[in-house]
């Protein structure tokens, strides 16, 4: 027993957080560790381990499904199942030989890759939630035992497959082996999730929206990490089953894979070497507990699961973490260097029409939000749409951005019309929104935000992190005027209120684009900032001839900045024109101080 | 063939039954409660200890239900309440505590399974078809079940309230609605039904720790078709209950176990809002 222990503090120290060295003496340590530790444990340890090892890899891809990426799955011991299977199968049906491997190892990956492409396609599409995503995810492991149960002989029903020759290699080997193949998985992982892609699928998890509106396209990246994780969690499945030389339905069972998710729970969401930890600590302390007090001991883990969930959700992990939080120098953010990059002229030749709406209708069974809406801005144009609470200003924003939106009518983005595409693909025409209430990602600093906004014209890496951050002009301008630039390390959610209005902007402008939506970007901002707010818009449509729509209540910022007013007014553009036409027209008056359109015509 | 329209209706009954508890959670609170399968669990051991004491069906029923409704009330105040801001977090909480009580019930019952009589047995004779004379009840239990939902939303003030903090709890509770009893109270009422439910279900199977899982992913997803409405459950049921019937008779009973999660997966994927505004 107290050579497991050795492995723990190993493994908990937090790679990533101090240099390189660090990380190779960190690596040397866990190669070290394995390497010898067969010497010192005893037969009955040594199988539990090898077996936990395995268990561990799957985890880490649960974590990174849930902890990373945002999605609770159930489904992961599926595809653990599929490699267990696929091996079993394979030298059931033609015995132990090279090429068998490697068709058993092809049968793995591709079924597994398949399987996990399906279910993605079924759990991710735009306006799928999270939760709907875990329920499917429930529902693959638990078609597949039923699947496994009535294949009779071919994948042995019940009871399984067992008897097939396999891998003859010592124990020692074996525990080398799944040591080693755990230790590079971890090491791979790690990487992935500290590199700019990893930062990537945290963006995904705190704003699945935000990414959409960044030109992202989440259903798609949601998908491909689910093929690789279930592809790696094949392979695990694959060595679990050589190395026992047994499938069980159980391999692939919905409980195994809830299993999954309470190590990950316990260990600490994440964090790859909660993963590890929870993984291990489980499979070796259910080893001992599961044949003397087996009722007990699931009712511990039950316990044990609410009692994480409701008082430490980050695990046994963040606990130590917080432990150990004044021992530990803060983690230094590599600093980030601003660099203005010339945004591509806008296709000149092309027509000047920037949004063309015609028609546009949107109807909630009978009651109609928006009704014949027709309109044309131009490029350079800074645009402000008014009107009273409820007439469907936002509405209209949402329409002119998602396709799918509208009831009836026509919309063009910078000449192309948007038909029933989602927000992804019509911010890729020029599209820029800002939301409302500040929309970002909370636990990235203002540069990773930054960062996850230039993702579709600079592909992020997916070893490291970039130190250099191009961003066009006028973000950086943005930037720099607000203060933001000074700030870049630090945690978008620390913010104050007009920073994260500035960042979002700053965002959206990163994006270059042509057309800017903007939904009262000035509510709750103190007079200087909104006075900055307004310097830098009409810069924008003067100088980078951007055309700018702007949701606003407050009469006085538009009359100051916009070239042309729009009124809506219960649906319908009640008035389209120049500031002065509008602002003095009796109707704006009528709506904005309830004031009798005859009456007003006696006033003074 | 009739005797089909019966299975049909019969498992729509039963399908309806069961999810209705999950439906009023998930409406009110927009949570997927994973103890709900522990809940049918406890309904059927409830009925087996009334029925062991020699209590009548019609106070099996209430002692079932009182019973869940307990059991709710307690989970709601000492775990839900703190994750109604995680709903992930809600589905693995409710799911431990789902091992909790299923472990629970193995310490006082074993493991073995165990039979409870039908209060009423035997067949009735419909239409020149014998039809088991319990099965049919189901159909009157579910509507039963549906009146008095109805009933309580739309005529009572309890209802009222509820359907306020399902629309828009926000203003609910600018309103002075206390949104936490709201919650509390349904939560005991769903957990209720689903202890009900699994008092009505026990005579037609039987009586184990896990009895309630295999009924689990069924509700889950017919609540997700449904989006919220109970309407719309009803109607999901009878669909999908129907489509399980007749590949359980005429493919096999394995792949009709799975019809339900397989049909209400693709149609949320080609229609996401479900049959909720069909």
């Amino acid at each position: 027993m107290p050579d497991v222990r050795q492995l723990s503090p190993a493994a908990v120290t937090p790679i990533g957080v101090s240099a390189r060295l660090g990380t190779a003496v960190l690596a040397l340590l866990v190669i070290g560790t394995v390497l010898l530790a067969p010497f010192l444990l005893d037969t009955y340890m040594l199988n539990i381990l090898i077996r936990a090892f395995f268990v561990a890899i799957a985890a880490v891809t649960v974590d990174i499904m849930w902890g990373y990426c945002g999605t609770l799955t159930f489904g992961q011991s599926a595809f653990f199942g599929i490699g267990v299977y696929a091996l079993a199968i394979v030298f059931t049906e033609f015995g132990f030989g090279t090429w068998q491997i490697l068709f058993a190892l092809a049968a793995a990956i591709i079924v597994s890759g398949v399987v996990a492409a399906l279910t993605g396609w079924l759990s991710f599409y735009p306006g799928s939630t999270p939760l709907y995503a875990s329920i499917v995810s429930l529902v693959v492991p638990i078609v597949l035992v039923q699947v496994l149960y009535s294949g009779g002989t071919f994948t042995g029903s019940s009871s399984g497959l067992v008897g097939f020759e396999t891998f003859d290699l010592s124990l020692e080997s074996w525990f080398r082996v799944a040591g080693l193949g755990l230790a590079s998985v971890a090491a791979v992982a790690l990487v992935l999730m500290q590199s700019d892609t990893g930062r990537l699928l945290k963006a995904l998890r705190d704003n699945d929206e935000r990414c959409s509106y960044l030109g992202i396209n989440t259903s798609r990246y949601r998908i491909i990490v689910l093929v690789l994780t279930a592809i790696v969690a094949a392979l695990a499945g694959f060595g679990y089953a050589a190395f026992g030389g047994v499938a069980a339905p159980e391999n692939a069972s919905f409980t195994f894979g809830t299993r999954l998710i309470v190590m990950v729970a316990l260990g600490g969401r994440g964090t790859i070497i909660g993963a590890i930890v929870g993984a291990l600590s489980i499979e070796v302390a259910s080893a001992y507990l599961s044949g003397s007090l087996p009722y007990v001991w699931e009712l511990i883990i039950g316990i044990a699961l609410i009692a994480v969930i409701l008082a430490f959700p980050d695990g046994l992990v963040g606990v130590i973490h917080k432990l150990t939080r004044g021992v530990q120098q803060p983690r230094t953010v590599p600093a980030t260097r601003l660099c203005p990059i010339a945004v591509s002229a806008a296709v000149d030749g092309g027509s000047d029409i920037a949004i063309e709406v015609r028609e546009l209708g949107r109807h909630f069974g009978s009651l109609s939000v928006l009704d014949g809406v027709e309109f044309t801005a131009r490029r350079a144009e800074l645009l402000s749409l008014v009107g009273p609470n409820g007439a469907g200003k936002t509405t209209l924003i949402r329409c002119l951005s998602d396709g799918r939106e509208r009831s009836t009518g026509f919309v063009a983005i910078a000449g192309q019309p948007i038909d029933r595409l989602p927000p992804d693909r019509i911010v890729r025409f020029g599209l820029g929104r800002k939301f409302q209430a500040a929309s970002f990602f909370e636990t990235l600093t203002v540069a990773e935000c930054l960062r996850v906004a230039r993702t579709h014209r600079a592909r992020p890496s997916l070893t490291s992190t970039s130190k250099v951050l191009e961003l066009p002009v006028a973000a950086i301008s943005l930037l720099e005027q607000s203060g933001l630039a000074d700030r870049l390390g630090e945690e978008a959610r620390k913010l104050s209120h007009g920073l994260k209005q500035a960042l979002e902007l700053a965002m959206v402008l990163s994006l270059e684009p042509e057309v800017l939506l903007l939904d009262e970007p000035t509510a709750g901002l103190t007079r200087a900032e909104r006075q900055g707010f307004a310097d830098i818009l009409t810069t924008l449509a003067s100088r980078a001839r951007l055309c700018i729509l702007l949701v606003e209540h407050d009469l006085d910022f538009v009359r100051e900045i916009s070239s042309r007013i729009i009124v809506l007014h219960q649906g319908k553009i009640a008035l389209d024109g120049s500031v002065d036409e509008v602002v003095n027209s009796a109707l704006v008056r009528e709506i904005y101080t309830g004031q009798q359109y005859t009456a007003s015509k006696v006033g003074p | 063939m009739l005797t089909l329209i019966l299975d049909t209706v019969t498992t729509a009954a039963l399908l309806f039954i069961i999810s209705s508890g999950l439906l009023i959670v998930f409406g009110v609170m927009k949570i997927i409660n994973f103890a709900h399968a522990a809940f049918v669990t406890v309904g059927g051991y409830a009925a087996l200890v009334g029925s062991r004491l020699g209590l009548p069906w019609a106070l099996v029923l209430p002692l079932a239900f009182v019973t869940g409704a307990v059991c709710g009330a307690v989970t709601e105040a000492t775990i839900v309440r703190w994750l109604y801001r995680r709903p992930l977090d809600a589905i693995l909480a409710t799911w431990g505590l789902g091992i909790v009580i299923g472990q629970i019930i193995t310490l006082i019952f074993g493991r073995e399974v165990q039979f409870v009589q039908a209060p009423i047995t035997g067949t009735v004779g419909l239409l020149g078809v014998d039809y088991s004379a319990y099965r049919i009840v189901m159909i009157a239990a579910a509507i039963m079940v549906a009146v008095v939902f109805t009933a309580l939303l739309s005529g009572t003030r309890l209802g009222l309230t509820t359907r306020a903090v399902i629309m828009n709890e926000m203003l609910a509770q600018g309103l002075g609605v206390d949104s936490s009893r709201v919650r509390l109270v349904t939560f005991a009422i769903g957990s209720g039904l689903a202890a009900l439910s699994g008092a009505l279900i026990t005579p037609l199977s039987s009586v184990d720790p896990n009895m309630g899982l295999p009924w689990l992913i069924s509700a889950f997803m017919l609540v997700m078709v449904s989006g919220g409405s109970l309407f719309a459950l009803a109607a999901s049921c009878v669909v999908l209950g129907g489509v399980q019937v007749i590949v359980s008779t005429f493919v096999n009973p394995i792949l009709g176990g799975l019809t339900i999660a397989i049909c209400a997966a693709i149609v949320l994927r080609i229609r996401p809002e479900g049959f909720a505004r069909a």
